[in-house]
């Protein structure tokens, strides 16, 4: 019996890894599809549309010092409603109608997992 | 002394008219498609095939099963027998510059690709809402409110070509495009392209807006020289 239960615990335990890197790497793939022509495909904000001529500078959410002053709220309001919902410029996209809310939330993951970074909490 | 000259004219242009469009033979375009290689990177038999991420980046090419809502017919003939990059980017690309090598049509395969092209039609496009025309709100919305510069390339003052590159260019979109399709396509991007990189401004702009970029970006155009 203390067999099976511990061999169902691993395996309760695997799919829940496995669930999770499956999530990441979904989420990845949103970022890298919807965010990176501007944040780049490591998001450094340095995606092919920013050229010289390009009107302001896409955040680097490599740059921690920055990305910990957003809360994931704030990240969340400025994915789903775009940059001027948060005063900042209409470049970056409203996106609250092409992405779920469940992707929104794995781009934040994502994003935390490239900046390293909790962000502001509370 | 002209009014008949100008009835000969015009009987003439009728006749021209009337005479292609019975030429036109999209079967042996579709051959020539299919002969071509076309279908390796493009397909044309809809709706929408795409439903993940993964599905759009599998393809090639862009689709073209509604090519005849989208393009205007003068601009496909001359675009297949001499292709011009529409994207800065390679196609689904973010890192490779697009490399221009999209294969030639010759003349008599151009003409029928184009025909065969041109009779794949969306019963979602309908026909002669949007007149091109200059219009300050669609320019405020496209340069200003919306990100649309942001993705795409258009001329912007003293013929200065602005916009970001990941998307195709809009430069001279109105040669390109059928005006009619620019505004379905933002009324009901998921008929056309469920998964794509651009957003989806349905609820987010009013129908008049979209009709104003619609307007905005037919009438992408070269000047005319005075």
């Amino acid at each position: 019996m203390k067999k099976l239960l511990i061999i169902a615990a691993v395996t309760a335990l695997a799919s829940q890894f496995t669930a999770a890197s499956t999530e990441a790497a979904d989420s990845e793939k949103v970022f890298k599809f919807y965010c990176a022509q501007c944040h780049g495909l490591t998001g450094k904000g340095d995606g092919p549309n920013v050229t010289k001529d390009f009107p302001v500078s896409p955040r680097n959410f490599t740059n921690a010092k920055e990305m910990d002053k957003l809360s994931d709220a704030d990240l969340k309001n400025v994915i789903m409603d775009g940059g001027p919902s948060v005063s900042k410029s209409p470049m970056m996209p409203p996106w609250g109608k092409t992405l779920t809310e469940a992707e929104v939330d794995g781009l934040i993951k994502h994003l935390r997992g490239i900046c390293k970074c909790k962000g502001k909490q509370g | 002394m002209m009014k008949p000259f100008l009835t000969a004219a015009l009987s003439a242009a009728f006749l021209v008219g009337t005479a292609s469009s019975v030429l036109a033979d999209p079967a042996a375009g579709k051959a020539a498609f299919e002969a071509k290689g076309c279908t390796a990177c493009h397909y044309t038999d809809g709706p929408a095939k795409e439903k993940t991420i993964d599905d759009q980046l599998a393809k090639k090419g862009p689709e073209l099963w509604y090519a005849g809502s989208k393009f205007q017919k003068d601009w496909l003939g001359k675009w297949l027998a001499d292709p011009k990059p529409i994207r800065p980017m390679k196609f689904n690309d973010l890192m490779v510059e697009n490399p221009g090598d999209h294969p030639k049509l010759a003349g008599a395969d151009a003409a029928s690709v184009t025909d065969f092209l041109m009779s794949l039609t969306s019963a979602d496009v309908p026909a002669g809402k949007v007149k091109p025309k200059k219009n300050p709100k669609g320019r405020q919305i496209f340069i200003k409110k919306m990100p649309c510069s942001g993705c795409q390339q258009y001329t912007g003052r003293k013929k200065k070509i602005s916009g970001g590159r990941s998307g195709p260019s809009l430069v001279e979109a109105g040669l390109r495009l059928n005006p009619d399709w620019i505004l379905a396509y933002l009324q009901k991007p998921k008929v056309f392209k469920p998964v794509k990189m651009m957003p989806v401004f349905t609820g987010l702009l009013s129908d008049k807006d979209m009709m104003n970029v619609a307007r905005y970006v037919a009438n992408f155009k070269p000047k005319k020289k005075k």
